[in-house]
């Protein structure tokens, strides 16, 4: 399919609102694939593939948390290309993270060393606290995030609008060996966002209710609701436990007590 | 003149507009303040990480604060361009008690101005980790996992949904985060430390995060295997087998395997490059499907 001037202006745009939503609308959530997938998908006229596209990749970067130093990945760029890709080629989710992966390592690589110039600018920061001078001191603070947003805006256009038509040519002419390696790397990477929230989250005491969480669903095949809601249940009876809220709960542990005395 | 002025003071506490009478820092500066708090990214950068954010965010309670004296408020801006880093949405909380002890220390001479950053430092820590279990392993997980459902419907309500249920807490916290850290903050940090409450408020947290993410090892990764083997004339399915052991055994032994990498320290993207190349080669194979 080819891509009109606009739809890549657009799709650029798309690209620098991932990276503002990083910086300047203090992580509100649109560099989430669901979001890319609606927005790309509106752009190239094809929304209901453009969510599929989405979801899938929501999944796999389930775990792609953090941003600034603590990123791995920029999931927003990675999300915007890799969905536009697979719908101007016809293609699926696999296609959609062979070329969103690299983008999302790319530009990552590229936001740390942006993050690392931005070093010097503090030193003029601090040199306009002494003379006071608040208004330049707010325009360094707003201008950073701009020219990673504008940065990132240019090189997706470039990659979109004059990498199409190679792009289009290399998957057109992707063999079917290779398309089910691509496959089976799509359906591992998963793993990787849920260890990395793991990462964040487990301890070696809540191990049991990761078992738990785990165990409900592939036997039961309950939803995610489901088990928040017993999750929340549990929680909610340790901290009451825990805190000696329970009636009677207090008394019983200060009897305990002088039974041991 | 002196009237005309206790009218006005009046008229503001009428509106329940003034936060401090004493520095004349109303709701307005608050709302600024609020609204400021979302870029405390925007200029982040390895040396002083969020710190010029935060100057930013509070700029305008040190500017009334120490409107008389050029020197404190040049000190007032050195101290929080300091370097401060935490997960942006309790961060307000943080400013609404740096708010509070500027303020104290405009009033006494012989306030120590460095246990101001100390106590930003101290909160660094703590708050994103209870931040981190909230925002990115409770409210985005179940914001996106729900996201996740709509849009393979291809339902157009996916991304509102989504952005509501994780905005709706964010913005809520950071709101009612600085007002609460601004009156109650060094109280609450007090009371909170030293009954032990935040570990285990933390610990409970934890439980409903980390049973999401259970949930969804075993609901959103669909690692199978395609492979069949012929033996004796018998059509042996290896995934048969799989299944008969445990479901969704590949999805959960993978997910551990690469928590452990994660675990030993190697790197995130000789993780992703590893997985890459035994997928891509499992995949050839025909050992790993979909």
């Amino acid at each position: 399919m080819e891509i009109s001037l606009i739809q890549a202006v657009l799709i650029a745009a798309v690209a620098a609102l991932t990276n503002l939503d990083g910086n300047f609308f203090g992580e509100m959530k649109f560099r989430e694939p669901i979001v890319t997938g609606f927005l790309v998908g509106l752009i190239l006229g094809d929304v209901s593939k453009g969510l599929l596209i989405g979801a899938e990749l929501q999944v796999i970067w389930m775990g792609a948390t953090g941003i600034g130093p603590t990123a791995q990945l920029d999931i927003g760029v990675g999300g915007t290309i890799g969905t536009a890709v697979a719908l101007l080629t016809g293609k699926g989710a696999e296609v959609a993270i062979t070329f969103g992966l690299p983008m999302a390592v790319i530009m990552q690589f590229l936001n740390t060393l942006l993050m690392t110039s931005y070093s010097v600018l503090m030193h003029r920061v601090d040199k306009l606290i002494d003379e006071l001078k608040e208004r330049q001191i707010v325009f360094i603070h707003i201008a950073c995030g701009m020219l990673t947003a504008l940065i990132y805006a240019i090189l997706t256009f470039i990659v979109i609008y004059f990498g199409n038509n190679a792009i289009d040519a290399a998957v057109k002419s992707l063999p079917q060996w290779a398309s089910n390696g691509l496959n089976a790397v799509a359906v591992i990477l998963p793993a990787l966002g849920f260890a990395l929230l793991l990462n964040i989250l487990l301890e070696t005491n809540l191990i049991p209710f990761f078992i738990a969480g785990f165990a409900i669903t592939a036997f039961l095949n309950l939803n995610t609701i489901a088990v928040t809601c017993i999750g929340l249940a549990a929680a909610w009876v340790i901290y009451l436990i825990r805190t000696n809220s329970i009636p009677g709960a207090a008394e019983a542990a200060a009897h305990n007590e002088e039974d041991e005395l | 003149m002196s009237s005309e002025m206790s009218q006005t003071v009046a008229n503001k506490v009428k509106n329940n507009d003034i936060i401090s009478a004493e520095n004349n820092i109303t709701k307005k500066d608050f709302r600024k303040t609020f609204w400021r708090s979302f870029t405390l990214l925007n200029s982040f950068n390895y040396e002083r990480m969020e710190g010029l954010g935060y100057l930013f965010s509070i700029m305008p309670e040190l500017k009334k604060i120490y409107k008389d004296d050029k020197e404190k408020l040049k000190e007032a801006y050195h101290r929080h361009m300091e370097a401060f880093n935490m997960t942006i949405a309790p961060a307000p909380f943080v400013m609404g008690i740096s708010i509070a002890m500027e303020e104290q220390a405009k009033a006494d001479p012989d306030f120590d101005t460095s246990s101001i950053n100390a106590v930003k430092v101290a909160l660094m820590g703590p708050l994103s980790g209870i931040g981190d279990t909230f925002f990115w392993g409770i409210f985005r997980v179940i914001a996106c996992s729900i996201g996740i459902s709509f849009a393979k419907q291809g339902n157009i309500l996916a991304p509102f949904i989504m952005l509501l249920l994780f905005n709706i807490p964010a913005f809520l916290t950071r709101w009612y985060g600085l007002m609460i850290g601004y009156t109650k903050g060094s109280q609450i940090l007090a009371d909170l430390q030293e009954s032990g409450k935040m570990q285990l408020f933390t610990y409970c947290a934890g439980i409903v995060g980390v049973m999401a993410i259970g949930c969804m090892v075993a609901s959103q990764i669909n690692i199978t295997s395609p492979l069949v083997f012929t033996i004796a004339g018998q059509k042996v399915v290896i995934q048969e087998y799989l299944d008969q052991i445990m479901p969704k055994l590949l999805p959960l032994c993978t997910t551990v395997a690469v928590y452990s990498a994660i675990k030993k320290r190697i790197k995130i993207t000789t993780i992703i490059a590893t997985i890459v190349v035994i997928g891509f080669v499992l995949g050839v194979l025909g050992v790993i499907g979909a």
